[in-house]
């Protein structure tokens, strides 16, 4: 199980190394919603590897609550450029 | 304890859910437009999240509230965050 | 001697654990890494946007980094404070700090404004509506946007100036009785022929911001339109 989690955290990298290079600002948005929801799952299944019930409930707790923080950065972002 | 048939199928849903993971974000260095990138991060991350979360769902089947809830809220919320990207990137660049 | 023998056994031992543990542990390492990775990858930004969305990456991380070590709580509340609501704050605080305000007047010949005053001001004389464009290209180098605020006349504008609600002001230079009066005679070329009709003058309270301007003014090289940057508190 412990190569399971290696590979997400190679499949995390891509995305970070994208938000770094990239100057587009949604371009780096969309690394970064790339980013949230890997972290989360990561999260959620290190939580039923442990049969760890609190971080499981953490970890969908971010799941629904960064993509939601998210899109409040997406509007702020777009109403910043446009004026 | 578990059945080895049900634990092959687990092991194969968790391949196919870092498959899809790597194939998605294989695309995100590319020099293509935002919404080509954003189609294809939405098709692989929640699909192959779904999949990574059906695979520990056969393998735990004793935490299934958590999981079930995780994919709801996946399935949903990346949907609307998908759209809502595509909104605002879109408007962006028309009124540039 | 018997000190020597007893940290190699230490080490032997140190190693033996470490070896049993190394591999069935090593995702937390490579996780942990994660932080100071992305860490320094916020340090390095220069745009206040772009930093801020490796900002809310960093909080992410950070997020994953507690789950894994087992503070549940601890990463719920860098997800919910530490990324959600710092990151919109710090948006709305670098939208309303990064920006130039410039003074303009408001003549019928030079600036006209829609009814509601929330639009945004249009340029009719056309050697201004250049050097406007020219000074926002500039700024935009540096990170920051250009907000033109209208004023009736040039005492308003002198007021305005000195009460610091604008950073700099621009006007015609070629107006007699001006009230701002730029001390840069160098730059006064009433007398050399070309145009002296429409002659724009900045002057700025800044000083950081009169030596942005006057560097990159000179070199953009202008020939219609003579830029005097002078700062006001030179004057006094």
């Amino acid at each position: 199980m412990s190569w399971i989690l290696i590979a997400m955290i190679l499949a995390l990298l891509i995305p970070i190394y994208e938000a770094c290079k990239d100057e587009n600002i949604w371009q780096k948005m969309l690394a970064f919603a790339s980013i949230a929801s890997k972290t989360a799952m990561i999260s959620l299944f290190v939580s039923v590897l442990r049969d760890d019930w609190m971080l499981g409930a953490v970890a969908v707790i971010i799941l629904s609550v960064g993509n939601a923080g998210l899109m409040l950065l997406a509007h702020v972002i777009k109403r910043v450029s446009q004026a | 304890m578990i059945n080895p048939l049900v634990n092959l199928f687990s092991y194969g849903c968790i391949g196919i859910g870092l498959l899809f993971w790597f194939w998605g974000t294989a695309f995100l260095p590319s020099r293509r437009s935002v919404l080509f990138k954003l189609h294809m991060l939405s098709i692989a991350d929640t699909l192959g999240s779904m999949a990574i979360l059906l695979g520990l769902l056969l393998k735990r089947p004793q935490e299934w509230p958590l999981l079930v809830l995780a994919i709801i809220s996946l399935a949903i919320w990346n949907t609307v965050l998908g759209y809502v990207l595509a909104y605002c990137s879109t408007t962006e660049a028309t009124h540039d | 001697m018997i000190n020597l023998v007893n940290l190699v056994n230490l080490a032997n031992l140190a190693t033996v654990t470490l070896s049993g543990d190394f591999y069935a542990d090593i995702y937390i390492y490579l996780i942990t890494a994660l932080l100071p990775l992305s860490a320094c990858l916020l340090v390095v930004q220069t745009n206040p946007y772009h930093a801020l969305v490796i900002r809310a990456v960093l909080g992410a991380i950070a997020a994953l980094v507690y789950a894994v070590l087992g503070a549940a709580d601890v990463a719920l509340t860098e997800a919910l404070m530490g990324t959600m609501l710092a990151i919109t704050l710090y948006a709305v605080a670098v939208h309303s700090s990064m920006v130039l305000r410039l003074g303009v007047l408001q003549t019928a010949a030079l600036i006209e404004q829609e009814q509601p005053p929330e639009t945004p001001v249009l340029v009719k004389e056309p050697r201004l509506a250049a050097l406007i464009t020219t000074l926002r290209d500039l700024i935009r180098k540096q990170h920051l946007r250009l907000e033109l605020v209208p004023y009736p006349n040039r005492a308003a504008l002198q007021q305005g100036l000195t009460t610091q609600e604008i950073h700099a002001a621009c006007a015609p230079a070629d107006v007699e009785s001006d009230a701002i009066d730029c001390v840069d005679p160098a730059n006064h070329s009433h007398h050399n022929g070309a145009t002296s009709l429409c002659q724009y003058q900045i002057a700025t309270r800044l000083q950081s911001l009169h030596d942005i301007l006057q560097a990159e003014l000179a070199a953009v090289g202008v020939d219609t339109v003579v830029y005097a940057v002078s700062n006001l508190e030179e004057q006094r």
